[in-house]
Protein backbone atom coordinates (compact mmCIF):
# COMPACT_ATOMS: atom_id res chain seq x y z
CA UNK A 1 0.00 0.00 0.00
CA UNK A 2 1.38 3.42 -0.79
CA UNK A 3 1.12 6.39 1.74
CA UNK A 4 -0.36 9.08 0.26
CA UNK A 5 0.88 12.22 0.59
CA UNK A 6 -0.96 15.11 2.04
CA UNK A 7 -1.36 17.97 -0.33
CA UNK A 8 -2.13 21.52 0.77
CA UNK A 9 -4.09 23.82 -1.57
CA UNK A 10 -4.54 27.40 -1.81
CA UNK A 11 -7.47 27.91 -3.27
CA UNK A 12 -7.38 32.38 -4.63
CA UNK A 13 -9.33 32.81 -7.88
CA UNK A 14 -9.36 36.12 -9.71
CA UNK A 15 -13.29 36.61 -9.43
CA UNK A 16 -15.00 37.47 -6.84
CA UNK A 17 -15.62 35.97 -3.17
CA UNK A 18 -18.68 33.82 -3.56
CA UNK A 19 -21.20 35.34 -0.50
CA UNK A 20 -21.80 31.66 1.46
CA UNK A 21 -25.39 30.74 0.78
CA UNK A 22 -25.49 29.68 4.18
CA UNK A 23 -24.64 32.73 5.90
CA UNK A 24 -27.84 34.58 6.61
CA UNK A 25 -26.50 37.55 9.02
CA UNK A 26 -27.45 40.58 7.26
CA UNK A 27 -24.22 42.64 7.69
CA UNK A 28 -21.46 40.67 5.36
CA UNK A 29 -18.40 41.73 3.04
CA UNK A 30 -21.20 41.70 0.23
CA UNK A 31 -23.80 43.89 2.12
CA UNK A 32 -21.12 46.44 3.03
CA UNK A 33 -19.58 46.87 -0.68
CA UNK A 34 -23.06 47.07 -1.99
CA UNK A 35 -23.67 49.75 0.34
CA UNK A 36 -20.78 51.29 -0.53
CA UNK A 37 -21.12 51.18 -4.05
CA UNK A 38 -25.03 52.30 -4.51
CA UNK A 39 -24.72 54.74 -1.92
CA UNK A 40 -22.07 56.00 -3.08
CA UNK A 41 -23.49 56.32 -6.48
CA UNK A 42 -26.60 57.81 -5.02
CA UNK A 43 -24.62 60.04 -2.56
CA UNK A 44 -22.62 61.49 -5.67
CA UNK A 45 -25.48 61.93 -8.57
CA UNK A 46 -27.51 63.92 -5.64
CA UNK A 47 -25.20 66.44 -4.13
CA UNK A 48 -22.94 67.16 -7.78
CA UNK A 49 -25.67 66.19 -9.80
CA UNK A 50 -23.08 67.74 -12.34
CA UNK A 51 -21.04 66.18 -13.83
CA UNK A 52 -21.99 62.86 -11.71
CA UNK A 53 -25.53 62.38 -12.83
CA UNK A 54 -24.46 63.30 -16.44
CA UNK A 55 -21.35 60.79 -16.29
CA UNK A 56 -24.25 58.51 -15.25
CA UNK A 57 -26.68 59.37 -18.40
CA UNK A 58 -23.75 58.86 -20.60
CA UNK A 59 -22.51 55.37 -19.60
CA UNK A 60 -25.76 52.75 -20.09
CA UNK A 61 -24.65 52.50 -23.88
CA UNK A 62 -21.87 50.79 -22.60
CA UNK A 63 -22.97 48.89 -19.82
CA UNK A 64 -25.24 46.82 -22.49
CA UNK A 65 -22.07 46.37 -24.80
CA UNK A 66 -20.07 44.75 -21.51
CA UNK A 67 -23.04 42.74 -21.17
CA UNK A 68 -23.19 42.11 -24.67
CA UNK A 69 -19.45 40.88 -24.65
CA UNK A 70 -19.58 38.88 -21.06
CA UNK A 71 -23.07 36.92 -22.49
CA UNK A 72 -21.75 36.06 -25.77
CA UNK A 73 -18.21 34.81 -24.33
CA UNK A 74 -19.64 32.86 -21.79
CA UNK A 75 -21.94 30.66 -24.39
CA UNK A 76 -19.28 29.91 -26.54
CA UNK A 77 -16.77 29.64 -23.48
CA UNK A 78 -18.83 26.35 -21.66
CA UNK A 79 -18.71 23.98 -24.67
CA UNK A 80 -14.94 25.35 -25.09
CA UNK A 81 -14.46 24.67 -21.46
CA UNK A 82 -16.09 21.03 -21.80
CA UNK A 83 -14.60 19.89 -24.53
CA UNK A 84 -11.24 21.48 -23.28
CA UNK A 85 -11.55 19.55 -19.81
CA UNK A 86 -12.91 16.45 -21.15
CA UNK A 87 -10.12 16.25 -23.79
CA UNK A 88 -7.35 16.80 -20.37
CA UNK A 89 -9.22 13.99 -19.24
CA UNK A 90 -8.92 11.54 -21.88
CA UNK A 91 -7.02 8.42 -21.87
CA UNK A 92 -6.06 8.85 -25.43
CA UNK A 93 -2.88 10.36 -25.71
CA UNK A 94 -3.21 12.67 -28.75
CA UNK A 95 -6.41 14.17 -27.64
CA UNK A 96 -4.60 14.75 -24.37
CA UNK A 97 -1.96 16.25 -25.55
CA UNK A 98 -3.79 18.67 -27.48
CA UNK A 99 -5.79 19.64 -24.74
CA UNK A 100 -2.91 20.53 -22.71
CA UNK A 101 -0.91 22.16 -25.25
CA UNK A 102 -3.77 24.85 -25.88
CA UNK A 103 -4.25 24.99 -21.96
CA UNK A 104 -0.32 25.49 -21.41
CA UNK A 105 -0.22 28.19 -24.36
CA UNK A 106 -3.16 30.19 -23.49
CA UNK A 107 -2.44 30.47 -20.10
CA UNK A 108 1.15 31.62 -20.33
CA UNK A 109 0.14 34.38 -22.61
CA UNK A 110 -1.27 37.53 -21.03
CA UNK A 111 -5.02 38.10 -22.25
CA UNK A 112 -4.13 41.67 -23.78
CA UNK A 113 -1.45 40.48 -25.72
CA UNK A 114 -3.95 37.74 -26.51
CA UNK A 115 -6.61 40.27 -27.55
CA UNK A 116 -4.09 42.55 -30.16
CA UNK A 117 -2.89 39.19 -31.35
CA UNK A 118 -6.20 37.58 -31.84
CA UNK A 119 -7.60 40.62 -33.69
CA UNK A 120 -4.67 41.46 -35.87
CA UNK A 121 -4.08 37.95 -36.93
CA UNK A 122 -7.79 37.26 -37.68
CA UNK A 123 -7.91 41.00 -39.62
CA UNK A 124 -5.17 39.70 -42.08
CA UNK A 125 -7.65 36.53 -42.74
CA UNK A 126 -11.05 38.07 -42.13
CA UNK A 127 -12.97 41.29 -41.59
CA UNK A 128 -14.46 40.94 -38.68
CA UNK A 129 -16.76 42.95 -36.56
CA UNK A 130 -14.57 44.36 -33.84
CA UNK A 131 -17.57 42.88 -31.48
CA UNK A 132 -17.15 39.32 -32.95
CA UNK A 133 -13.79 39.64 -33.21
CA UNK A 134 -13.22 40.10 -29.26
CA UNK A 135 -15.35 38.33 -28.04
CA UNK A 136 -13.55 35.16 -30.09
CA UNK A 137 -10.48 36.57 -28.51
CA UNK A 138 -12.26 36.37 -24.93
CA UNK A 139 -13.77 32.84 -25.43
CA UNK A 140 -10.50 31.28 -26.52
CA UNK A 141 -8.46 32.72 -23.97
CA UNK A 142 -11.35 31.75 -20.98
CA UNK A 143 -12.43 28.31 -22.67
CA UNK A 144 -8.61 27.26 -21.67
CA UNK A 145 -9.43 28.70 -17.93
CA UNK A 146 -12.52 27.19 -18.02
CA UNK A 147 -11.07 24.20 -19.33
CA UNK A 148 -9.63 23.59 -16.14
CA UNK A 149 -12.31 24.18 -13.88
CA UNK A 150 -14.31 21.56 -15.67
CA UNK A 151 -10.98 19.42 -15.63
CA UNK A 152 -11.19 19.20 -11.66
CA UNK A 153 -14.80 18.99 -11.00
CA UNK A 154 -15.07 16.15 -13.41
CA UNK A 155 -11.82 14.69 -11.67
CA UNK A 156 -13.19 15.24 -7.97
CA UNK A 157 -16.48 12.94 -8.99
CA UNK A 158 -16.02 9.65 -7.21
CA UNK A 159 -14.88 6.74 -9.28
CA UNK A 160 -17.48 4.77 -7.60
CA UNK A 161 -20.12 6.67 -9.74
CA UNK A 162 -18.53 5.80 -12.86
CA UNK A 163 -17.93 2.25 -11.93
CA UNK A 164 -21.67 1.81 -10.75
CA UNK A 165 -22.86 3.44 -14.07
CA UNK A 166 -20.45 1.16 -16.34
CA UNK A 167 -21.63 -2.10 -14.24
CA UNK A 168 -25.34 -1.08 -14.74
CA UNK A 169 -24.46 -1.50 -18.87
CA UNK A 170 -24.62 2.68 -19.87
CA UNK A 171 -21.24 3.26 -22.53
CA UNK A 172 -18.83 5.74 -20.99
CA UNK A 173 -20.98 9.03 -23.22
CA UNK A 174 -24.08 7.96 -21.26
CA UNK A 175 -22.03 7.31 -17.52
CA UNK A 176 -20.37 10.91 -18.31
CA UNK A 177 -23.82 12.93 -19.13
CA UNK A 178 -26.38 11.16 -16.90
CA UNK A 179 -23.65 10.72 -14.50
CA UNK A 180 -20.72 12.71 -14.25
CA UNK A 181 -21.63 15.99 -15.63
CA UNK A 182 -25.14 16.45 -13.48
CA UNK A 183 -22.96 15.61 -10.13
CA UNK A 184 -20.05 17.73 -11.58
CA UNK A 185 -21.76 20.64 -12.38
CA UNK A 186 -22.41 21.69 -8.75
CA UNK A 187 -18.63 21.36 -7.69
CA UNK A 188 -18.04 23.69 -10.59
CA UNK A 189 -20.61 26.03 -10.38
CA UNK A 190 -18.99 28.61 -7.69
CA UNK A 191 -15.66 28.35 -9.60
CA UNK A 192 -17.29 28.80 -13.03
CA UNK A 193 -19.44 31.49 -11.58
CA UNK A 194 -16.10 33.13 -10.56
CA UNK A 195 -14.90 32.82 -13.97
CA UNK A 196 -17.92 34.40 -15.31
CA UNK A 197 -17.25 37.23 -13.01
CA UNK A 198 -13.72 37.55 -14.19
CA UNK A 199 -14.50 37.61 -17.59
CA UNK A 200 -17.18 40.28 -17.24
CA UNK A 201 -14.03 42.57 -15.65
CA UNK A 202 -11.28 41.07 -17.68
CA UNK A 203 -14.07 42.70 -21.11
CA UNK A 204 -13.11 45.84 -20.03
CA UNK A 205 -9.47 45.15 -21.83
CA UNK A 206 -11.51 45.28 -25.14
CA UNK A 207 -11.89 49.04 -24.78
CA UNK A 208 -8.72 48.99 -26.67
CA UNK A 209 -9.95 46.98 -29.83
CA UNK A 210 -12.58 50.14 -30.49
CA UNK A 211 -15.33 48.48 -28.81
CA UNK A 212 -17.35 50.74 -26.96
CA UNK A 213 -18.07 48.91 -23.43
CA UNK A 214 -18.16 50.53 -19.90
CA UNK A 215 -14.40 51.74 -19.61
CA UNK A 216 -14.25 53.29 -23.43
CA UNK A 217 -17.78 54.58 -22.89
CA UNK A 218 -16.41 56.48 -19.49
CA UNK A 219 -12.90 57.52 -21.93
CA UNK A 220 -14.99 59.07 -24.62
CA UNK A 221 -16.58 61.29 -21.94
CA UNK A 222 -13.71 62.22 -20.24
CA UNK A 223 -11.59 63.19 -23.68
CA UNK A 224 -14.42 65.78 -24.22
CA UNK A 225 -14.92 66.98 -20.90
CA UNK A 226 -11.53 66.54 -19.35
CA UNK A 227 -13.27 65.09 -16.25
CA UNK A 228 -10.98 61.84 -15.89
CA UNK A 229 -11.53 61.02 -12.23
CA UNK A 230 -15.22 61.84 -12.32
CA UNK A 231 -15.66 59.43 -14.95
CA UNK A 232 -13.26 56.25 -13.95
CA UNK A 233 -15.06 56.27 -10.70
CA UNK A 234 -18.41 55.88 -11.92
CA UNK A 235 -16.91 53.49 -14.00
CA UNK A 236 -15.21 51.86 -11.04
CA UNK A 237 -19.22 52.04 -9.05
CA UNK A 238 -20.67 50.80 -11.43
CA UNK A 239 -18.46 47.46 -12.44
CA UNK A 240 -18.34 46.70 -8.81
CA UNK A 241 -22.56 46.79 -8.56
CA UNK A 242 -22.30 44.57 -11.38
CA UNK A 243 -19.87 42.37 -9.86
CA UNK A 244 -21.47 42.06 -6.59
CA UNK A 245 -24.87 40.87 -7.80
CA UNK A 246 -23.16 38.87 -10.08
CA UNK A 247 -21.43 36.89 -7.26
CA UNK A 248 -25.33 37.21 -5.40
CA UNK A 249 -26.85 35.27 -8.15
CA UNK A 250 -23.91 32.42 -8.03
CA UNK A 251 -24.09 31.75 -4.79
CA UNK A 252 -28.45 31.65 -5.23
CA UNK A 253 -28.03 29.18 -7.88
CA UNK A 254 -25.01 27.47 -5.63
CA UNK A 255 -27.94 26.82 -2.82
CA UNK A 256 -30.81 25.69 -5.16
CA UNK A 257 -28.51 23.16 -6.71
CA UNK A 258 -28.37 21.79 -3.04
CA UNK A 259 -31.08 20.26 -3.94
CA UNK A 260 -30.18 16.44 -3.16
CA UNK A 261 -28.48 16.94 -0.02
CA UNK A 262 -29.22 15.71 3.72
CA UNK A 263 -31.80 17.66 5.28
CA UNK B 1 -31.99 -21.56 -21.38
CA UNK B 2 -28.42 -22.54 -20.31
CA UNK B 3 -27.01 -26.22 -20.18
CA UNK B 4 -27.19 -27.03 -16.62
CA UNK B 5 -23.72 -28.47 -17.11
CA UNK B 6 -22.43 -25.33 -19.08
CA UNK B 7 -20.91 -23.18 -16.28
CA UNK B 8 -21.98 -19.62 -16.90
CA UNK B 9 -19.12 -18.06 -15.73
CA UNK B 10 -15.61 -19.36 -16.78
CA UNK B 11 -12.65 -18.20 -15.56
CA UNK B 12 -9.69 -19.83 -17.17
CA UNK B 13 -5.89 -18.89 -16.04
CA UNK B 14 -6.61 -15.34 -15.58
CA UNK B 15 -3.30 -13.03 -14.84
CA UNK B 16 -3.25 -9.69 -13.42
CA UNK B 17 -0.27 -7.75 -12.77
CA UNK B 18 -0.36 -4.15 -10.86
CA UNK B 19 3.29 -3.18 -11.14
CA UNK B 20 5.18 -5.51 -9.62
CA UNK B 21 2.14 -6.93 -7.67
CA UNK B 22 0.60 -10.35 -9.14
CA UNK B 23 -3.06 -9.61 -7.68
CA UNK B 24 -4.05 -12.56 -9.71
CA UNK B 25 -2.25 -15.74 -10.43
CA UNK B 26 -3.37 -18.69 -12.61
CA UNK B 27 -6.58 -18.50 -11.26
CA UNK B 28 -9.27 -20.87 -12.73
CA UNK B 29 -12.83 -20.72 -11.58
CA UNK B 30 -15.91 -22.71 -12.93
CA UNK B 31 -19.49 -21.18 -12.11
CA UNK B 32 -23.00 -23.01 -12.58
CA UNK B 33 -26.39 -21.38 -13.32
CA UNK B 34 -28.17 -21.10 -10.19
CA UNK B 35 -25.07 -21.64 -7.97
CA UNK B 36 -24.30 -19.30 -5.13
CA UNK B 37 -20.38 -18.90 -4.72
CA UNK B 38 -18.85 -16.95 -1.83
CA UNK B 39 -15.32 -16.06 -1.95
CA UNK B 40 -13.27 -15.59 1.58
CA UNK B 41 -9.58 -14.65 1.91
CA UNK B 42 -7.55 -11.59 3.79
CA UNK B 43 -7.51 -8.86 2.34
CA UNK B 44 -5.09 -7.71 -0.53
CA UNK B 45 -6.22 -11.27 -1.33
CA UNK B 46 -7.11 -10.46 -4.74
CA UNK B 47 -11.25 -11.76 -4.35
CA UNK B 48 -12.06 -8.43 -5.06
CA UNK B 49 -10.39 -8.41 -8.29
CA UNK B 50 -11.27 -11.46 -9.43
CA UNK B 51 -14.71 -10.15 -8.80
CA UNK B 52 -14.52 -7.32 -10.63
CA UNK B 53 -12.30 -9.08 -13.45
CA UNK B 54 -15.65 -10.52 -13.72
CA UNK B 55 -17.81 -7.67 -15.40
CA UNK B 56 -14.51 -6.01 -16.54
CA UNK B 57 -14.04 -3.14 -14.11
CA UNK B 58 -10.62 -5.18 -14.08
CA UNK B 59 -8.93 -6.03 -17.40
CA UNK B 60 -6.88 -9.23 -16.64
CA UNK B 61 -3.49 -9.27 -18.44
CA UNK B 62 -3.54 -13.30 -19.41
CA UNK B 63 -6.54 -16.14 -19.13
CA UNK B 64 -10.01 -15.52 -20.25
CA UNK B 65 -13.48 -15.13 -18.66
CA UNK B 66 -16.43 -16.48 -20.12
CA UNK B 67 -19.92 -15.09 -19.13
CA UNK B 68 -23.18 -16.79 -20.29
CA UNK B 69 -20.91 -17.52 -23.67
CA UNK B 70 -19.49 -14.91 -24.22
CA UNK B 71 -15.59 -14.12 -23.62
CA UNK B 72 -15.56 -10.36 -21.81
CA UNK B 73 -12.29 -9.62 -23.03
CA UNK B 74 -13.19 -9.99 -26.63
CA UNK B 75 -13.42 -6.32 -28.20
CA UNK B 76 -15.78 -8.18 -30.99
CA UNK B 77 -18.65 -8.72 -27.60
CA UNK B 78 -20.47 -5.42 -27.03
CA UNK B 79 -18.91 -5.53 -22.79
CA UNK B 80 -21.85 -3.06 -22.11
CA UNK B 81 -24.53 -5.61 -23.09
CA UNK B 82 -22.32 -8.82 -21.22
CA UNK B 83 -22.93 -5.64 -18.47
CA UNK B 84 -26.38 -5.91 -18.40
CA UNK B 85 -26.92 -8.95 -17.38
CA UNK B 86 -24.32 -8.89 -14.65
CA UNK B 87 -25.50 -7.21 -11.72
CA UNK B 88 -22.94 -5.40 -9.42
CA UNK B 89 -23.29 -4.42 -5.54
CA UNK B 90 -20.10 -2.03 -4.06
CA UNK B 91 -19.34 -1.92 -0.68
CA UNK B 92 -19.44 1.60 -1.09
CA UNK B 93 -22.87 1.45 -2.44
CA UNK B 94 -22.00 4.50 -5.11
CA UNK B 95 -26.02 5.27 -5.13
CA UNK B 96 -26.27 8.27 -7.84
CA UNK B 97 -26.69 10.89 -5.45
CA UNK B 98 -28.38 13.44 -7.62
CA UNK B 99 -31.64 10.95 -8.17
CA UNK B 100 -34.30 9.81 -6.20
CA UNK B 101 -34.37 6.30 -5.06
CA UNK B 102 -37.00 5.50 -7.82
CA UNK B 103 -34.65 7.54 -10.15
CA UNK B 104 -31.83 5.17 -9.45
CA UNK B 105 -33.61 2.01 -10.29
CA UNK B 106 -35.34 3.41 -13.14
CA UNK B 107 -32.42 4.85 -14.72
CA UNK B 108 -30.48 2.00 -16.59
CA UNK B 109 -33.56 0.26 -17.89
CA UNK B 110 -35.62 3.23 -19.59
CA UNK B 111 -32.14 4.61 -21.00
CA UNK B 112 -30.61 0.88 -21.73
CA UNK B 113 -33.62 -1.14 -22.53
CA UNK B 114 -36.11 1.29 -22.98
CA UNK B 115 -38.28 0.26 -20.84
CA UNK B 116 -41.87 2.58 -20.79
CA UNK B 117 -41.54 4.98 -17.68
CA UNK B 118 -44.06 3.47 -15.97
CA UNK B 119 -43.60 0.37 -16.18
CA UNK B 120 -40.23 0.70 -15.08
CA UNK B 121 -41.60 2.65 -12.03
CA UNK B 122 -44.22 -0.23 -11.36
CA UNK B 123 -41.26 -2.94 -11.45
CA UNK B 124 -38.73 -0.38 -9.41
CA UNK B 125 -41.59 -0.17 -6.46
CA UNK B 126 -42.24 -3.69 -6.35
CA UNK B 127 -38.23 -4.57 -6.08
CA UNK B 128 -38.13 -1.76 -3.47
CA UNK B 129 -40.99 -3.46 -1.54
CA UNK B 130 -38.92 -7.14 -2.23
CA UNK B 131 -35.69 -5.21 -0.44
CA UNK B 132 -38.78 -3.36 2.44
CA UNK B 133 -37.99 -0.26 1.46
CA UNK B 134 -40.95 0.79 -0.71
CA UNK B 135 -41.81 4.01 1.87
CA UNK B 136 -38.06 6.12 0.61
CA UNK B 137 -39.25 5.50 -3.20
CA UNK B 138 -39.08 9.47 -3.77
CA UNK B 139 -36.35 10.24 -1.62
CA UNK B 140 -32.86 11.24 -2.18
CA UNK B 141 -29.67 8.43 -1.23
CA UNK B 142 -28.51 11.01 1.10
CA UNK B 143 -31.87 10.51 3.52
CA UNK B 144 -31.44 7.06 3.58
CA UNK B 145 -28.99 4.70 6.15
CA UNK B 146 -26.19 2.36 4.99
CA UNK B 147 -28.40 -0.48 5.12
CA UNK B 148 -31.47 0.99 3.40
CA UNK B 149 -29.12 2.51 0.53
CA UNK B 150 -27.15 -0.69 0.24
CA UNK B 151 -30.85 -2.71 -0.55
CA UNK B 152 -31.40 0.32 -2.93
CA UNK B 153 -27.95 -0.75 -4.61
CA UNK B 154 -29.20 -4.39 -4.80
CA UNK B 155 -32.79 -3.35 -5.83
CA UNK B 156 -31.04 -0.83 -8.79
CA UNK B 157 -28.99 -4.12 -9.64
CA UNK B 158 -32.03 -6.14 -10.23
CA UNK B 159 -34.08 -3.95 -12.07
CA UNK B 160 -31.87 -4.12 -15.03
CA UNK B 161 -32.94 -8.26 -14.36
CA UNK B 162 -29.51 -9.84 -14.66
CA UNK B 163 -28.51 -13.34 -14.41
CA UNK B 164 -26.26 -12.94 -12.76
CA UNK B 165 -25.29 -10.95 -8.85
CA UNK B 166 -21.84 -10.26 -8.08
CA UNK B 167 -21.73 -8.92 -4.29
CA UNK B 168 -18.48 -6.84 -3.78
CA UNK B 169 -17.83 -7.26 -0.01
CA UNK B 170 -21.69 -5.26 0.41
CA UNK B 171 -21.53 -5.20 4.30
CA UNK B 172 -18.22 -4.16 5.13
CA UNK B 173 -19.22 -0.52 4.72
CA UNK B 174 -22.08 -1.19 6.73
CA UNK B 175 -22.42 -0.41 11.19
CA UNK B 176 -23.40 -3.69 12.68
CA UNK B 177 -26.45 -3.65 13.51
CA UNK B 178 -27.35 -2.94 9.77
CA UNK B 179 -25.25 -5.71 8.31
CA UNK B 180 -28.57 -8.15 9.26
CA UNK B 181 -30.94 -6.18 7.06
CA UNK B 182 -28.65 -6.33 4.02
CA UNK B 183 -27.85 -10.26 4.37
CA UNK B 184 -31.89 -10.99 4.84
CA UNK B 185 -32.09 -9.70 1.37
CA UNK B 186 -29.27 -11.33 0.07
CA UNK B 187 -30.41 -14.36 1.47
CA UNK B 188 -34.15 -14.27 -0.05
CA UNK B 189 -32.57 -13.74 -3.20
CA UNK B 190 -30.65 -16.72 -3.04
CA UNK B 191 -33.59 -18.68 -2.07
CA UNK B 192 -35.11 -17.39 -5.27
CA UNK B 193 -32.38 -19.23 -7.37
CA UNK B 194 -30.46 -16.35 -8.51
CA UNK B 195 -26.48 -17.20 -9.41
CA UNK B 196 -24.49 -15.15 -7.05
CA UNK B 197 -21.11 -14.54 -6.26
CA UNK B 198 -20.52 -12.84 -3.09
CA UNK B 199 -16.80 -11.55 -1.65
CA UNK B 200 -17.69 -11.14 2.01
CA UNK B 201 -16.37 -11.69 5.79
CA UNK B 202 -19.90 -12.68 6.99
CA UNK B 203 -19.05 -16.69 7.84
CA UNK B 204 -22.84 -17.03 8.96
CA UNK B 205 -23.90 -15.86 5.69
CA UNK B 206 -21.68 -18.28 3.91
CA UNK B 207 -22.38 -21.20 5.63
CA UNK B 208 -26.38 -20.45 5.70
CA UNK B 209 -26.13 -19.98 1.34
CA UNK B 210 -23.19 -20.95 -0.30
CA UNK B 211 -23.10 -23.94 -2.66
CA UNK B 212 -19.43 -23.31 -2.73
CA UNK B 213 -16.85 -21.51 -0.72
CA UNK B 214 -13.94 -19.68 -2.30
CA UNK B 215 -10.56 -19.44 -0.10
CA UNK B 216 -8.19 -17.11 -2.05
CA UNK B 217 -4.64 -15.43 -0.55
CA UNK B 218 -2.30 -14.01 -2.22
CA UNK B 219 -3.47 -14.14 -5.86
CA UNK B 220 -4.85 -17.75 -6.13
CA UNK B 221 -7.45 -19.50 -5.34
CA UNK B 222 -6.12 -22.27 -2.62
CA UNK B 223 -9.33 -24.34 -1.88
CA UNK B 224 -12.83 -24.79 -2.95
CA UNK B 225 -15.29 -26.58 -1.24
CA UNK B 226 -18.85 -26.96 0.37
CA UNK B 227 -19.07 -25.30 3.73
CA UNK B 228 -19.34 -28.52 5.81
CA UNK B 229 -16.28 -29.39 4.36
CA UNK B 230 -14.53 -25.80 5.15
CA UNK B 231 -15.57 -25.40 8.47
CA UNK B 232 -15.50 -29.18 9.90
CA UNK B 233 -11.60 -30.18 8.13
CA UNK B 234 -10.30 -27.11 6.11
CA UNK B 235 -7.59 -28.49 4.72
CA UNK B 236 -4.80 -26.27 3.49
CA UNK B 237 -3.05 -24.93 6.48
CA UNK B 238 -3.16 -21.23 5.19
CA UNK B 239 -6.95 -21.68 5.49
CA UNK B 240 -7.16 -23.75 8.80
CA UNK B 241 -4.83 -20.35 10.45
CA UNK B 242 -7.61 -17.42 8.63
CA UNK B 243 -11.08 -19.68 10.10
CA UNK B 244 -8.16 -19.84 13.56
CA UNK B 245 -8.62 -15.92 13.40
CA UNK B 246 -11.90 -14.89 12.12
CA UNK B 247 -14.09 -17.96 14.00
Amino acid sequence: MTVEKKEIRIAVTDGMLIPSSKDKSFVSAWMISLCIAVGSILFLCITKPKPYYEILKFLPDGILITFEVTIASIIVTIPIGLITGLGRLSKNKTINLIASTYVEIIRGIPLLVQLFFIYFALGEFVQLPDLTAAIIAMSVCYGAYMGEVFRAGIDAIDKGQTEAARSLGFNPRQTMFLVVLPQAWRTILPPVGNEFIALLKDSSLVSILAVSELLRRGREYASVTFEYFEAYLMVALIYLCITLLMSKAVSIMEARLNYYDER
Amino acid sequence: MTNANTPIIQIRNVYKFFGQLTALNDVCLDIQPGEKVVVIGPSGSGKSTMLRSINRLETVDKGSIIVDGKDVNDPANDINAIRQELGMVFQSFNLFPHRTVIGNLTMAPTRLKKVPKDEAEATALSLLKKVGISDKAHVYPSNLSGGQKQRVAIARALAMQPKIMLFDEPTSALDPEMIGEVLDVMVNLAREGMTMVCVTHEMGFAREVADRIVFMDQGQILEVGTPDHFFTNPEHPRLQKFLEQIL
